[in-house]
């Protein structure tokens, strides 16, 4: 029902503008009539000339506006109140008038014409609201409810709450026949033809009040006047419709003779007269489409093929068999080659039916690819790259071998000065031995596998620290320099503990007292909370106060970040998703790397957020590095790919490598020379040149210098670990077969 | 928002469509669409992802284009073919019924479809049609030699036979033969028609069995569009050769088994006499243009005819060719009427080399044993006189005792001929009796080649193949160039002698390899061969040394910069390493098959040498 007053509303609101009395709420009517009073005026001035044909207007009308319509036009008015009173005259439509047709003398609707300034729906309407017929709802969270003809908007009517509608359907006697109208978003009342309609609607009436159901039928075809009479009539039939028609059989005679004479043979046959005839085809020119692709002629013949060929071309007898063996679909040629002394003795050629069969079934039945033939030389696909000799110095062959017996060497460390290397292995012994001589100074048994080692990049004060079993040793190595001795004690035991953190770390860090501190024992301990396993991974911030840990297991990923002036730890991320494979600071940046299963996420430390997610599509990542500039990052995985990011430029890596035929284990950027060195499973390790620039344009330049092997592969494991000397472009690498050796230049 | 994408109703699943799905659409049986696919040449296509163009099934099926589909369903014959179906039908209600005549008038009245309206699709221009003649080529002349039975009707194998014949004789004509190959499977010619090259395989002349799973409806309906294909484009080169097609058959000579000469070639100026007075009057204004061509024509002649070999010394007098109505004369002839309207085609056919005039001075004689159609075919297309012997079949322009015989073509071995008179004695001294290959090699020679090794009853020296073979491959040497391999192989071997006699150098030599091998055990030879030869052992350990050296610098050389390449591999995207390695594995096939010959070659001649020796 609201959808039919909202259609008809415009309409309405044309005819009602002008008027301020419908404000007032007045039972307004006979607005239409006016007009079509006006119309009929309209009409009858501007029918004059016709009307001076039909002088008497009035047909055969059935209601009072017939007389109304006939009565003069100056009484109008009245008779519009008259009608207005009695809703059966209530008109949407400008009213018809009943006149007799001069042509078909019948009684026809004659409907004032429409004057388009006026009657159009939109002409003279002013509707505030312009946006035309889109559904309303879009405007219910906007203040206002559409725009004008000016663009200006229109805006939204005050509404009053239900209290106040209650009160209006209670003061105003014209609530109950007023609706909402969306387009101005106020409550309308309805015109007296929408009431007229709803109320036939209600009754089960036609809605259309000038419809008629109890019309006269009009008589076309029965009636006075209008019978039809069958015209038969009793005469007899005349002779000739009796008898065979004289002029048919001079027709056929025609035929018959022509027949006799041979000038028309019957029954012949339409294939033997229509024989195959070749003419010029190609004389006028052809479509402009284009022909379809020639079919692939067959390879031309070759040496081999001829009856007498160099004698070089005949098959040995093992070739023959092994022709006569193979499929005839797998054979490179469908002959063998033959010779004979002399061209008499060649006999026919038993596929030769065969063979044109399968040429055509190649070419009914075979689909058809085009290909584009390269013609290049294949050594001009591999890049040209500069000769690793102009890229020295870099590692090429080995200096020296240390070895831990019976056990897998897991993890080295190199120390900030480049002269010492501790090792350790899995039966929990770590060394510490020079690098040049790899004499060894010292040993340590531990319980335990030696998860990770590293060195503090601080060159004040000399220390490393190892994972062993959840927990986290640092030790000092022997022979050091006393001022550097007394620093290191004060950093890692200082006498004045820091203040305990405001809440409780799991994480315990326990110093021995003074008194019993050697060499031989750790200087300081963290214990890292229950069942975390062993620290597999350590990352030392730049500035030596930071060490990040990462555990096998346990909570928060296992990731620790332990500030060592401090003596605190703490758990970055609360949850992480996926198992974490490794952590890393940036070098410049505040900002940490972490490498889950498949995804390297960036995460700004200051700002405690995540910065990107590098996605190097590998399927379980094993390790990663960052270059010392903090743009590039090299991502190592156990499906022997390498990724190369360029940090600036996307997410995803600039250069993926496969080169190693089993898992990669390791990889190392070298501080200061251009240089990275991989380690993998099949028990190489890789060396290449990877130079960086500084402006963003040109990328990094990554060449293969060198492949160093030597280490064995012991039950599916080869190279564990590689590290670089610091100082020197020299590398070193621990095996699964228990040996370290130091590579040189 | 978009428009939803609807599976199945976009792309590969729209654009191809299943046999299946197509036989469905069309209306027809699996044979039909077989047939209609044949004249139309539409063949199966490989979408790029089979499992999107089956609607996300993997079966294995064939896909053609949709379009293609459409486009068969708007052809002719497709309604022709629905309606022989109901003629089919009808006829076996006839014949079952007994209603003989009325199967008769059905029978005369059969519905039968047309094909030039398919020619001009596949084919909308002249060049576009020779172009694609090799295979009809080759399956007229096949079934031109098919016994016709059950399956093959007989005027199938008469039409063919005709056409044959009729691109034989104009082959002939148009001097356009370039190259012949006798191969094991056939005799391969390449003619030159209308600028494209036509390479086509005739088998030898014997009778050709179908093999029992060689569909014949298949080979059938291919046929069908060949034999039409190929009337239209003879009726277009013969028309444009100035001369009626069809050329008029002489059924006598025809039953006679004369072959290509039963055909008469006949001037179409000559028909109309309308057109000969205008051909006529505008000769007056052609005449310039035909002298020029002629001074060239004698021109070429003089050049060519300075490089021929020795032979053309004894060039004989042209005996007047009365009996062959269109070697001579009428290879000028339409020329003349040609040359009217000098197009591209008549330019650029014009400064043809003498070699299709290779056999004019030269008469030859077939012997029994060797084929007629390969030869006569040949050696007239290349401007020689052919006789052949009764038993050949007839049409021999001359008998065996003409004197005017320079050659004769034998091919069996020789024998004695003991009651000879001298008069034959005389003949034969005056003729050369050589093997066919000689007429072929000849041919794609380009010269006339000396008739020496190819004389009766020689071993014939191999027959190669004039189309080449792909670039790289192995060349076989020629008779003489294999000599030269023969003396370099000697040389080599000579050379190693020599050295073997300069103790030192052999030592050297010996200490060089025993180190390459890096086996101990010829390293203890050199040393024994060393101290047999008295040297010292401390001498011998500093060659050793000097050698290892030698040895290791010149490998490093090499290794190092293989090595270099094999770690710059890695830095290769796959689609370039695949590609890298597909070319490497081809190149590697080709240079192994080459390698194998030569190979082979030389153990042939090693075999030869010591035979010999």
């Amino acid at each position: 029902m609201t959808s039919l007053v909202n259609h008809k509303r415009p309409s309405k609101r044309k005819n009602v503008a002008g008027d301020d009395v419908q404000q007032a709420g007045l039972p307004v009517n006979g607005n239409l009539e006016m007009l079509t009073d006006e119309e009929d005026e309209d009409d009858s001035s501007s029918d004059d000339g016709q009307v001076d044909e039909f002088p008497e207007i009035v047909g055969q009308s059935d209601s009072e506006e017939d007389s109304s319509d006939g009565e003069v036009l100056e009484d109008a008015d009245e008779d519009e109140d008259a009608d207005n009173d009695s809703d059966d005259s209530l008109h949407i439509f400008p009213k018809a008038k009943t006149i007799v047709s001069t042509i078909t003398k019948q009684p026809k609707l004659l409907y004032p014409e429409i004057e388009p300034e006026y009657d159009s729906d939109s002409s003279t309407e002013e509707a505030p609201n312009r946006v035309g017929n889109v559904p309303m709802h879009w405007y219910d969270d906007l203040p206002h409810i559409g725009y004008d003809m000016n663009g200006k908007k229109v805006l939204r009517p005050a509404r009053g709450d239900e209290l106040d509608k209650f009160l209006a359907t209670v003061d105003d006697s014209e609530a109950w026949t007023s609706a909402f109208d969306k387009n101005t978003q106020t409550d309308k009342p309805l015109t007296t033809e929408e009431l007229d309609l709803i109320r036939r609607l209600y009754v089960g009436e036609n809605p259309d009040a000038s419809y008629d159901p109890y019309e006269p039928t009009i008589e076309w075809f029965t009636g006075k006047g209008k019978e039809e009479i069958m015209p038969l009539s009793g005469a007899l039939q005349p002779k000739r419709r009796f008898v065979p028609s004289k002029w048919e059989k001079k027709k056929v005679m025609k035929i018959v003779r022509a027949i006799r004479q041979g000038r028309i043979v019957p029954n012949k046959s339409k294939t033997s007269t229509s024989k195959f005839e070749p003419f010029a085809i190609w004389s006028e020119s052809s479509l402009a489409q284009a022909p379809p692709l020639p079919a692939p002629k067959p390879p031309l013949p070759t040496n081999a093929e001829s009856y007498n060929p160099p004698e070089e071309y005949l098959p040995s007898d093992q070739e023959r068999k092994e022709w006569e063996e193979q499929d005839s679909e797998d054979r490179e040629r469908n002959f063998l080659p033959q010779k004979f002394p002399s061209l008499r003795l060649v006999p026919a050629y038993d596929r030769f039916v065969k063979e044109r069969f399968d040429r055509q079934l190649d070419l009914y039945l075979a689909p058809r690819v085009q290909r584009v033939k390269l013609n290049i030389d294949p050594n001009s696909l591999i890049p040209k790259l500069p000769s690793p000799n102009s890229l020295r110095p870099f590692p090429n062959y080995r200096s020296l071998q240390f070895h831990h017996p019976n056990s897998r060497a897991r993890c080295i460390s190199v120390s900030p000065d480049g002269a010492w290397v501790v090792s350790g292995d899995e039966n929990g012994v770590v060394s510490l031995w020079e690098t040049i001589i790899g004499r060894e100074v010292k040993w340590w048994k531990f319980d335990g596998k030696i998860g990770a080692l590293a060195w503090c990049p601080k060159t004040d004060v000399s220390y490393f620290c190892l994972g062993v079993d959840e927990a986290i040793h640092f030790i000092i190595p022997p022979n050091v320099d006393a001022m550097i001795l007394s620093l290191t004690q004060s950093v890692l035991a200082p006498s004045t503990l820091p203040p305990p953190p405001a809440n409780p770390s799991p994480v315990k860090w326990v110093t021995p007292p003074s008194a019993s501190w050697s060499v031989d024992k750790p200087i300081l301990t963290i214990q890292l909370p229950s069942s975390s396993g062993i620290p597999t991974n350590f990352c030392w911030h730049h500035r030596g106060d930071y060490l990040a840990v990462v555990s096998s297991g346990g909570a928060q990923g296992g990731v620790w970040i332990n500030q060592i002036t401090k003596r605190h730890s703490q758990a970055p991320f609360k949850k992480i998703k996926g198992a974490v494979q490794g952590v890393l600071f940036h070098p410049t940046k505040p900002h940490f790397f972490v490498a889950t299963q498949q995804y390297v996420r960036m995460y700004n430390l200051a700002e405690q957020k995540l910065i990107k997610t590098l996605t190097p599509g590998i399927r379980w990542i094993s390790c990663m590095d960052v270059h010392s500039s903090g743009d590039h990052l090299i991502v190592g995985g156990y499906d022997r790919k390498l990724c190369w990011f360029d940090l600036e430029l996307s997410e995803k890596p600039y250069k993926v490598l496969r080169y190693h035929s089993r898992a990669i284990r390791s990889l190392h950027f070298h501080p200061t020379y251009p240089l990275f060195a991989s380690s993998s499973d099949d028990g190489s390790i890789q060396i290449f040149h990877s130079r960086v620039y500084n402006d963003l344009m040109t990328d990094p330049l990554i060449v293969p210098l060198k492949i160093l092997r030597g280490h064995h592969v012991v039950e599916g494991l080869g190279v564990l670990q590689v590290k670089w000397n610091p100082k020197h472009p020299w590398l070193v690498s621990s095996g699964a077969d228990g040996k370290i050796s130091v590579w040189c230049s | 928002m978009g428009k939803l994408k609807v599976k199945g109703k976009a792309g590969a699943a729209k654009n191809f469509t299943t046999r299946s799905l197509a036989v469905k659409k069309l209306q027809c049986s699996l044979a039909d669409f077989r047939r209609l696919c044949i004249l139309k040449g539409i063949f199966p296509r490989e979408p790029r992802n089979k499992k999107k163009a089956n609607k996300g099934s993997s079966a294995p099926t064939t896909f053609y284009y949709t379009k293609d589909i459409a486009y068969l369903a708007h052809e002719p014959i497709l309604k022709k073919l629905r309606e022989h179906k109901a003629f089919a039908k009808k006829l076996s209600r006839a014949l079952g019924r007994g209603e003989w005549s009325s199967a008769k008038s059905l029978e005369d009245n059969k519905p039968i479809y047309r094909l030039d309206h398919i020619i001009k699709e596949r084919y909308p221009t002249f060049i576009d049609a020779v172009r694609d003649i090799d295979d009809a080529l080759c399956m007229v002349f096949l079934f031109s030699s098919l016994p016709s039975d059950g399956r093959l009707p007989k005027e199938v194998v008469e039409n063919c036979a005709k056409l044959v014949a009729e691109w034989q004789l104009y082959i002939l004509h148009s001097k356009s033969l370039r190259k012949v190959f006798l191969s094991i499977k056939g005799a391969y010619y390449q003619a030159e028609v209308a600028d494209q090259t036509v390479t086509w395989l005739a088998p030898y002349q014997f009778t050709q069995n179908v093999p029992a799973d060689v569909d014949l409806r298949v080979m059938l309906t291919f046929l069908e569009l060949y034999q039409t294909l190929l009337s239209f484009v003879f009726f277009k080169i013969y028309t444009d050769a100035g001369l009626v097609y069809p050329p008029p058959l002489d059924i006598r000579k025809d039953e006679g088994a004369a072959g290509i000469n039963a055909l008469t070639l006949q001037d179409s100026s000559r028909q109309p006499l309308a057109q000969q007075s205008t051909a006529l009057a505008k000769e007056s204004l052609s005449i310039t243009a035909k002298e020029v061509r002629r001074t060239i024509k004698s021109i070429n002649a003089q050049t060519t005819s300075e490089t021929v070999d020795i032979e053309m010394a004894e060039e004989k007098p042209l005996e007047p060719e009365a009996e062959e109505e269109f070697i001579p004369h009428s290879s000028t002839k339409p020329q003349e009427a040609a040359s009217e309207l000098p197009t591209f085609l008549s330019l650029s056919s014009l400064p043809q080399t003498m070699s299709t005039n290779l056999f004019a001075p030269y008469t030859f004689w077939l012997s029994r044993e060797t084929s007629r159609s390969i030869f006569e075919f040949t050696v007239r297309s290349f401007g020689g006189r052919m006789g052949w012997p009764g038993s050949s079949g007839g049409g021999s322009p001359f008998d065996e005792t003409d004197p005017s015989i320079t050659h004769v073509i034998m091919d069996r071995p020789v024998v004695e001929r003991k009651n000879e008179d001298s008069a034959q004695q005389e003949l034969r001294s005056r003729r050369k009796y050589i093997q066919p290959q000689w007429i072929i090699d000849c041919i794609n020679a380009g010269k006339i080649l000396l008739e020496e090794p190819y004389g009766q009853g020689k071993t014939l020296p191999p027959h190669l193949s004039p189309f080449g073979e792909y670039e790289g491959a192995y060349v076989p040497a020629h008779e003489g160039a294999g000599e030269d391999a023969a003396e370099l192989i000697e040389e080599d071997e000579e050379e190693d002698e020599a050295e073997a006699d300069e103790q030192s150098e052999a030592q050297d030599r010996e200490m060089a390899t025993a180190v390459a091998s890096k086996d101990p055990a010829a390293l203890r030879a050199a040393e024994l061969a060393a101290e047999a030869a008295g040297l010292e052992y401390g001498d011998f350990e500093a060659k050793v040394k000097q050698a290892n050296k030698k040895r290791s610098k010149k490998v490093s050389e090499t290794s190092v910069e293989v090595a270099e390449q094999d770690m710059n591999k890695m830095m290769m995207s796959n689609k370039q390493r695949k590609l890298y390695e597909k070319m490497k594995y081809s190149q590697g096939k080709k240079n192994s098959e080459r390698l194998k010959l030569e190979e082979r070659k030389k153990d042939l001649l090693r075999q030869k040498r010591k035979g010999t020796s």
